[in-house]
């Protein structure tokens, strides 16, 4: 089926986003000026130097697992069943299909189909999407779903009636799916609605990207991937056996 | 049917596409906000048009729609239905003397009174098709209603004024 990934579709939509994108540039500057300061949070120059020496450290701790890859957003929707954005790059600039992508504000969703030039990603707000999500106080974690009625809204089903959480707590990414980084945020919980008689219950997470203002994405390529299916897949085939 | 109105047709089809999947997909104004304009493709075509060949134009629609909002077949098959039904409610609303065949559907040749139930009649029907198969949730039953109503008015808005923008009534 022909979706706007496809070159043709894909060459009107990108002509639009050449125009339009100048038309946001003031909010698209501010979330990447608040994420840049951010990160400069983080550069060793913003730490106060403890000790005099300095240590040079032959780092067999750390590896590199994620690289980012930015990206525009040339079409989006969010007041649909399934939300879709479509991106700028596409399978020449080594995205696959699988890949989670995060805005300067949170997690955003997960690539989906993919031509030459453009990628298409579900976003959270779709029937289908499943997000990994755990809360950030005690790692108690979850499964993040749409109902498709409110754009800000994101819902958590099945929470044990004894999980201790508060209203106004943070939910971040649980990783371990190949496709996030732990502890990328996703949005902050707003109420919890119980049924009487039911066993658990449900939480209403609202969410911190606004996909009406969503202009510049990472698509997250996962350099252990490869190596973490594999060895799942061969546990899922020795259950078999 | 002369071959020039076949070629303003094409222009119309493109046109529609272009405005309904650059412009109108990108009113989000809430969600119980979700306008369509390109049904006013099958409303324009001529009186007397056989229905295959009308299904045959809305299949076409359908799909190139569907291409430019991500949505995998839901507007072909809405397009699809008000082609089918077109020429019963045609027949439904149908003046006491028939069409004059010389004229289109349009709101400058058939009247406000005649237009405004024609082009309510399908794109509510379009609308319930479309938003019900879209949710297909049972429990959701009011909230399909409510689109359905709200993108009503909005679509016939559009329509309304997309026909006082581009057609003029057909010179007798």
């Amino acid at each position: 089926m022909v979706n706007t990934s496809s070159s043709t579709v894909g060459w009107f939509i990108e002509k639009r986003h050449n125009i339009t994108q100048h038309f946001n540039l003031i909010d698209a500057n501010e979330q990447l000026q608040a994420e840049n300061a951010r990160l400069r949070a983080n550069l060793p120059e913003s730490f106060y130097q403890l000790q005099d020496r300095l240590y040079s450290i032959e780092d067999t701790l750390y590896r590199k697992q994620y690289e980012y890859i930015p990206a525009k957003v040339i079409n989006s929707s969010s007041n649909k069943q399934n939300n879709y954005l479509t991106l700028n790059k596409g399978a020449i600039q080594g995205i696959e299909t699988g890949m989670g992508v995060i805005s300067p504000i949170g997690a955003v969703g997960i690539v989906v189909d993919v031509s030459d030039h453009y990628s298409i990603v579900m976003t959270a707000l779709s029937n289908h999407s499943q997000l990994n999500v755990k809360l950030k106080t005690n790692n108690e974690f979850w499964l993040l779903y749409w109902d498709g009625i409110n754009s800000d809204y994101a819902q958590i089903k099945n929470v044990k009636r004894d999980a201790i959480f508060n209203v106004g707590d943070t939910v971040i990414t649980r990783g371990g799916a190949t496709q996030f980084p732990e502890g990328i945020f996703v949005g902050t919980i707003a109420e919890q609605t119980a049924v009487d008689g039911e066993q658990s219950m449900s939480l209403n997470v609202e969410l911190g990207v606004n996909y009406n203002a969503i202009y510049q994405v990472y698509i997250i390529r996962n350099l252990m991937k490869g190596e973490q299916l594999e060895i799942e897949d061969r546990i899922l085939s020795a259950d078999e056996n | 049917m002369k071959t020039n109105t076949w070629i303003i047709y094409c222009i119309n089809f493109i046109l529609v596409v272009l405005i309904q999947g650059l412009v109108i997909n990108n009113i989000e104004i809430n969600t119980y906000l979700n306008p369509m304009i390109y049904p006013v493709m099958i409303m324009m075509l001529p009186f007397e048009l056989n229905i295959l060949v009308t299904m045959l134009i809305a299949l076409v629609l359908g799909v190139s729609v569907d291409a430019m909002s991500n949505t995998f077949g839901l507007h072909t098959s809405a397009a699809l239905i008000i082609g089918y039904l077109r020429p019963t409610v045609l027949k439904l609303i149908e003046p006491r003397d028939s069409y004059d065949t010389t004229l289109l559907p349009s709101i400058h040749d058939m009247g406000k009174l005649w237009f405004l139930s024609y082009a309510s009649i399908l794109i509510a029907m379009h609308h319930i098709w479309f938003f019900t198969i879209e949710i297909l949730k049972f429990d959701q039953f009011f909230f399909i209603l409510l689109k359905t109503i709200f993108s009503s008015i909005f679509s016939l808005l559009l329509i309304i004024l997309f026909q006082y923008i581009f057609y003029k009534p057909t010179k007798k």
